[in-house]
């Protein structure tokens, strides 16, 4: 039985009827009520997201897409201008900030339509399809731009080259959304875009900020752009400096942006430490803007000081860790704030360990450790990429700072994250802080990382492989007996000799180094390598002879040094595996190694040399001979002079116990 | 290693940046993860004393010249445990650190007397008398000279009645892996002699472990 409307439930019906009402009425035979209707949908859907979504799925825009069509047709009128002009400026709405606008903008095929506005002869036409577009290009859906057709980049340039100013910033949108490769920013630079963006910073604040985000976008890594721009014009790189005191706090956000993509780019620039500092300075004053600005100052931020001790000490003095500890106690921050700041400190804290010191000594850690669990997974990896920064100093690791419940077990947690790149960060701090030098690694075992890592080894993901057994063998460095058995027996001795044998050589580098840490220390450690009838032993022993770089090649030997320093039984397990070749006809791996350009595979191969002629060791003089035999004693000798003093003094030690033991020829 | 208190007086701080990253070491006797043991003499003029002692390495940073790690003293009269200390240290390698100490107390004369105590010193005497030896190409040379400074008790409280004050000055032989130095505090019995020797832990030969920083 029907029943009165509640006065809401009357609200809402009527609300849709106005709006179905619109709809009708856009696409009305008659200009004047299509032209109000138009100008109605847009001052509704302006700024308001709710509505857009709501017309949206009217499906408002293929019929303001269809009135634009029908427009142009007949574009001869004033009314259809005006028609123009709305029905560009509601399509330009629906996209701005709108990706499901800017999608069913392009579904619709207006498009094409907008950019051929720009061709009207009515100013006012051209100005609203340009500004449509514009907002199209703020989206990663708009098309991408091809400069590389001569046609294109003429049109491009003729935007550029424009009087009206919303034409001009449509060209530099272009390039900052469509320029990503060297051969287009090339292409750019060799059509004279760089001069044209110059003359620019000196236009509107709108063309200024447009032209300074093109410019980075050009000169990104590619030192002969960012060369062109320096040398073109002498005003070129003042005019950007100069920018950077603008009035407008986005000007100079991109103002320093740009600035730091020419540095980046060519260190050669921008070295006097007046800019450095005045750099640092102005983008943690940015950090407080509460808005857009501020939350990308924090990256731009990041970006200066990466890689550049220089720039991170004067940020320390600057107080930017003080600051930034500031601005994490904010409550309810936005995750893109949030995620920029912890870049910030992780970025601040990679190289000095006065910046670590500070950070530690402020309590920051706790902020960081409640990121961890956030719920945005950009915010969770930044976490774990500041932790890892942090626990860098081994100062702090001694102390065992990092070692603690709730830093672990937060931390173990993220090893199962849906995201993957939130999996690859956590094992980066884990892989730091198992390294703890107190007798505290069991905390991380109780926390059931172990388990996880170990899972986590077995990926099919090679990059998860790798970071989990980064943390494995660092687990490992220096681990009582209770821990190396309880990373053996959840590792198992074939998932061992498998990874090992892994298809990539930065996991086998891995593998081999935890063996190398698993044998080392107590003397009965050596015996995990003959489990399984020596498969772990056999797998490293084929991995050396097809060696594919350097650092395997030292890991493989250290290990075999390591066994060759138990009893004569390791001792002859190993001189089994580096005369099994030399039994095959084959050259044997150690002699390769031997004659190596790596110095430090030198040493390695020098060691296990060493160890297997340890004068105490009752079978040194039978090995001495086979060594002889093979070959091995004569390289040895020829080493005598080598250029690292490291392996010069080795080769000696090694020399001299031959001849203690009694090589007649030595 | 820590010593009695005599006066009180705040531990130095080292300024020296370090990456975390491990660098491949000089010597490989001197790596992360390599142990030593051997005697501190502390005897006094009252009474003639050597406490055991044994070192690890934490951390090396050759190009900022840092290395780290801890010292534990064995036979301590006032602790009922070994008493671990955490020390950091400067290589002197002309380009990070160079001869003269510069702080903790120390002056230049200080520093000449008492790299003067290291036979493998004496080559480079006079150039050092002459400009600290700012020039000197020291990365060939087959000794190592390091300055080891404790910064904290690791195991015990600071009121444990004992100071790490003051510093080591160091010598470090590549070719046997084995450590001289000499403990310098002004508060402290002067020259208080530090002998190490690299050890295998009852392996017939010498073992390497390592570990590396992301």
């Amino acid at each position: 039985m029907p029943t009165p409307a509640s006065p809401s439930a009357s609200a809402s019906s009527s609300h849709r009827r106005a709006s179905s009402d619109l709809m009708v009425r856009i696409g009305s035979a008659d200009s004047e009520i299509k032209l109000r209707a138009l100008r109605e949908l847009k001052n509704q859907i302006i700024g308001n997201r709710t509505k857009k979504l709501f017309f949206l799925k009217l499906g408002a825009v293929p019929a303001v897409s269809c009135a634009l069509a029908e427009a142009q047709a007949q574009a001869q009128a004033q009314a259809q201008a005006d028609l123009l002009v709305q029905s560009a400026a509601a399509l330009g709405s629906f996209a701005c900030g709108f990706d499901a606008g800017v999608r069913a903008v392009l579904d619709s095929g207006a498009f094409a339509n907008l950019v051929a506005l720009l061709s009207f002869p009515d100013d006012k036409v051209v100005d609203a399809g340009a500004r449509s577009l514009r907002m199209i290009y703020q989206s990663k859906l708009a098309p991408k731009y091809d400069f590389l057709q001569e046609e294109n980049m003429e049109f491009l340039l003729s935007l550029l080259n424009s009087e009206n100013e919303t034409v001009t910033g449509l060209g530099a949108s272009i390039i900052i959304h469509s320029c990503e490769t060297v051969v287009e920013q090339k292409a750019l630079c060799h059509a004279g875009v760089l001069k044209k963006l110059t003359s620019l910073l000196e236009g509107s604040p709108s063309q200024k900020d447009a032209s300074l985000e093109s410019l980075a976008t050009i000169i990104k890594k590619n030192p002969e752009a960012a060369s062109k721009f320096v040398s073109e014009s002498r005003r070129a790189l003042s005019s950007v400096t100069d920018l950077s005191k603008d009035r407008n706090p986005r000007t100079r956000l991109l103002a320093c942006m740009c600035l730091i993509v020419i540095r980046n780019t060519s260190p050669c620039y921008l070295q006097d430490i007046g800019i450095k500092t005045k750099l640092v300075y102005l983008l943690l004053e940015l950090l407080d803007d509460p808005g857009q600005v501020g939350e990308e100052a924090s990256f731009a931020f990041s970006s200066l000081l990466a890689q550049k001790e220089d720039l991170q000490k004067l940020a320390f003095e600057a107080k930017a860790i003080d600051k930034l500890h500031n601005h994490l106690q904010k409550h309810l921050l936005q995750p893109r704030r949030y995620q920029g700041i912890l870049l910030a400190l992780a970025e601040l804290c990679s190289k000095l360990e006065s910046c670590r010191s500070r950070f530690l000594s402020l309590e920051v850690l706790n902020l960081v450790t409640d990121a961890l669990t956030h719920e945005v997974a950009d915010v969770r990896t930044a976490a774990c990429i500041c932790l890892r920064s942090v626990s860098r100093s081994i100062k702090s690791l001694s102390a065992g700072h990092f070692m603690k419940e709730m830093i672990v077990i937060p931390l173990v947690r993220l090893l199962h994250d849906p995201s993957t790149s939130v999996q690859v960060a956590a094992l980066g701090a884990v892989s730091n802080i198992v390294v703890d030098f107190t007798t505290a690694k069991s905390t991380f075992l109780q926390c059931g990382g172990l388990k996880l890592l170990v899972q986590l080894s077995k990926s099919m993901d090679p990059i998860l492989r790798l970071n989990a057994l980064w943390g494995l063998r660092n687990l490992m460095f220096l681990a009582d007996n209770t821990c190396k058995e309880g990373i053996f027996l959840e590792l198992t001795a074939p998932s061992l000799s498998s990874l090992i044998c892994d298809p990539e050589p930065f996991v086998q580098e891995q593998a081999l180094a935890l063996v190398r840490n698993l044998v080392d220390g107590c003397l009965d450690s050596i015996e995990y390598v003959f489990a399984e009838d020596g498969i772990i032993l056999d797998a490293i022993g084929r991995q050396l002879q097809s060696a594919s770089k350097a650092e395997i090649g030292i890991q493989g030997m250290y290990v075999l040094s390591n066994i060759a320093s138990g009893n004569e039984f390791h001792k002859e397990a190993v001189m089994h595996q580096l005369l099994l070749q030399v039994n095959n006809g084959t050259q044997a791996f150690i002699l390769k190694f031997l004659q190596s350009n790596d110095s430090q595979l030198r040493t390695a191969a020098i060691w296990t040399i060493i160890n297997l002629t340890f004068p105490s060791s009752p079978g040194a003089s039978s090995r001495v001979v086979k060594l002889r035999n093979a070959g091995i004693v004569s390289q040895i000798k020829t080493m005598v002079n080598d250029p690292c003093v490291d392996v010069k003094l080795r080769v000696r030690t090694a020399l001299g116990q031959f001849m203690t033991i009694g090589d007649s020829s030595t | 290693m820590p010593v009695r208190v005599v006066e009180s007086s705040a531990p130095s701080q080292v300024s020296g940046a370090n990456s975390g990253k491990t660098s491949p070491p000089a010597c490989t006797l001197l790596s992360v993860g390599q142990a030593f043991s051997g005697t501190q003499n502390v005897s006094s003029l009252q009474k003639d004393e050597a406490w055991r002692v044994n070192v690890r390495i934490q951390g090396c940073d050759l190009e900022h010249g840092y290395l780290c790690g801890t010292m534990e003293a064995l036979n301590v009269p006032m602790a009922d445990t070994p008493v671990v200390t955490f020390w950091e240290g400067e290589i002197v390698d002309t380009i990070n650190y160079t001869f003269f100490t510069g702080k903790w107390e120390a002056t230049p004369e200080d520093d000449k007397k008492h790299w003067d105590k290291f036979p493998s010193f004496s080559p480079f005497k006079s150039q050092v008398e002459f400009d600290g030896g700012k020039n000197l190409d020291l990365s060939n040379y087959p000794y190592i000279f390091m300055r080891w400074k404790e910064q904290y008790f690791v195991n015990v409280g600071t009121d444990c009645g004992l100071t790490i004050a003051g510093f080591y000055y160091v010598c470090f032989s590549c070719s046997d892996g084995s450590i001289s130095g000499f403990y310098y505090d002004p508060n402290s019995s002067p020259f208080q002699k530090l002998e190490l020797k690299s050890t295998n832990d009852g392996r017939s030969g010498f073992s390497f472990s390592s570990y590396e920083l992301q």
